[in-house]
């Protein structure tokens, strides 16, 4: 599917992460910066939940920002679900 | 971002009201602030259960200020709860959202992520968050990027407010003698003239120049966010507008000189602006150490006396004064056709009103 808005989800806080997404031109496929104070533990987990959740909501041109306070996996999930619900606007009933 | 679940709430503050601002200015007071209600949008205030006072952040544009967190509450989660919140607000409408900190507490927010720009010292540092940062912008550069077999590469950063005889003498000088020129347009809407209407008078005034390229300056030059007293013009020069003259210069001195390759930067010699004045100062000081030579223009002249203080200098600044005070036909020799066709229009009509209501 393919972006239809910038949206963000989550928050600075510990514990929290922080997602911008954004589209970009069809074809220029996912750019992803992850910034993580634990990335050179969980890295890699974190990349592969983040590419899990693209590929479940078929989104394959997006650039993400992604800021981690050592979220944990579920986490990390709903903050993904949620960015993505917003971006593509499939989101209802809330304040967005 | 929402405070429901947390042990704080929120209020915003009523600007109407003065027990309200009396409030957080003396809480800023304290933290060693002074609280100008004019000089930002919105302001939240943080308390606990208790209704003691926690914290405060505001934000103007995409600018946020006076982020403060009380001592005794620095341990909780509340500065990263206001930042998230305000941040949260920009974010809808803008692409970036930029911090102005001291240096020192520059390390708290870059721990939230936020990415340090430039800094000042001792007053400023520049930080930025969001979508797009200043390494989006590079890369828009580049695409503009022109390949060039000299080391001729020059610069010009204008506002044009409105475009006159004098900026186009200094683009077409500039263009003959170099090999390609890039013209950076200020592209704040915080002058009489909208961006739109500079970028066309612009544009048509110069269609006869084929190396010079028009870029718009995005926040990063002479903008609201980065250099917000150029626009206020303000007689007396501080320290606060020498600072931000200088994180303008830096960033274009780290950023935007190695992007394009540039060699020489040319400005007019300022006679009645300090803020311009002070700014040329700036350049001088920062851009050599890079590489990229400041070369300063007499500005061009009208009349018999070229020399000494009797010059009549064509100015923006002498343009907008003529309009205000409806006398038309003594700026005539200071325009170019391009733009005296639009203030006779009808287009340039709300211009002329507006500028009436200026100082």
């Amino acid at each position: 599917m393919k972006l239809i808005k910038k949206a963000q989800a989550g928050s600075f806080e510990s514990s929290d992460i922080l997602i911008l997404a954004s589209p970009v031109e069809e074809g220029e496929g996912r750019d992803i910066q992850i910034e993580s104070g634990v990335f050179m533990q969980y890295g890699e987990t974190i990349e592969k939940l983040i590419h899990q959740v693209l590929d479940q909501f078929e989104v394959n041109d997006v650039q993400l920002q992604i800021h981690d306070k050592g979220a944990i996996e579920p986490v990390i999930l709903a903050r993904m679900e949620t960015v993505m619900q917003r971006a593509l606007e499939m989101q209802k009933g809330t304040m967005y | 971002m929402n405070f429901e679940d947390t042990d704080f709430r929120y209020e915003y503050l009523d600007v109407e009201n003065p027990y309200d601002v009396k409030l957080v200015s003396n809480f800023l007071k304290e933290n060693g602030y002074d609280y100008l209600s004019e000089a930002i949008d919105s302001t939240v205030i943080l308390y606990n259960l208790n209704d003691e006072l926690i914290g405060t952040g505001s934000y103007k544009n995409q600018t946020l200020k006076y982020v403060v967190v009380a001592d005794k509450f620095r341990e909780t989660t509340a500065f990263p709860l206001i930042v998230s919140y305000l941040s949260d607000k920009i974010l809808a409408d803008n692409k970036r959202c930029f911090v102005f900190t001291k240096p020192e507490t520059s390390v708290l927010f870059e721990g939230l992520g936020f990415k340090e720009i430039t800094r000042a010292e001792p007053l400023f540092s520049v930080l930025e968050f969001g979508y797009e940062s200043i390494k989006t912008y590079q890369k828009n550069l580049l695409k503009r990027k022109v390949e060039t077999k000299t080391d001729d590469v020059a610069t010009i950063v204008v506002n044009c407010n409105p475009f006159t005889l004098g900026h186009q003498y200094l683009i077409e000088k500039a263009a003959a003698e170099n090999e390609i020129v890039y013209l950076f347009v200020v592209e704040e809407d915080l002058s009489a003239f909208p961006f739109e209407v500079r970028l066309k008078m612009i544009k048509e005034g110069i269609a006869h120049l084929d190396n010079v390229v028009i870029i718009g300056t995005g926040p990063y030059i002479v903008s609201g966010a980065i250099f917000p007293n150029y626009f206020l013009k303000l007689e007396s020069w501080n320290l606060i507008s020498e600072k931000q003259a200088e994180v303008d210069v830096k960033i274009f001195a780290q950023y935007i000189v190695p992007t394009l390759g540039i060699k020489k930067r040319y400005v007019g010699t300022e006679h009645y602006c300090r803020t311009t004045r002070a700014y040329n100062e700036a350049m001088k000081k920062i851009l050599p150490a890079v590489g990229c030579e400041v070369y300063e223009v007499d500005r061009k002249t009208i009349g018999m006396v070229t020399e000494g203080e009797n010059k009549n200098c064509i100015s923006a600044s002498k343009v907008r004064l003529a309009m205000k005070e409806g006398r038309f036909n003594d700026i005539q020799d200071f325009i170019p056709e391009v733009t005296k066709k639009f203030l006779l229009s009808e287009e340039s009509a709300d211009i002329w009103e507006r500028l009436k209501f200026v100082d």
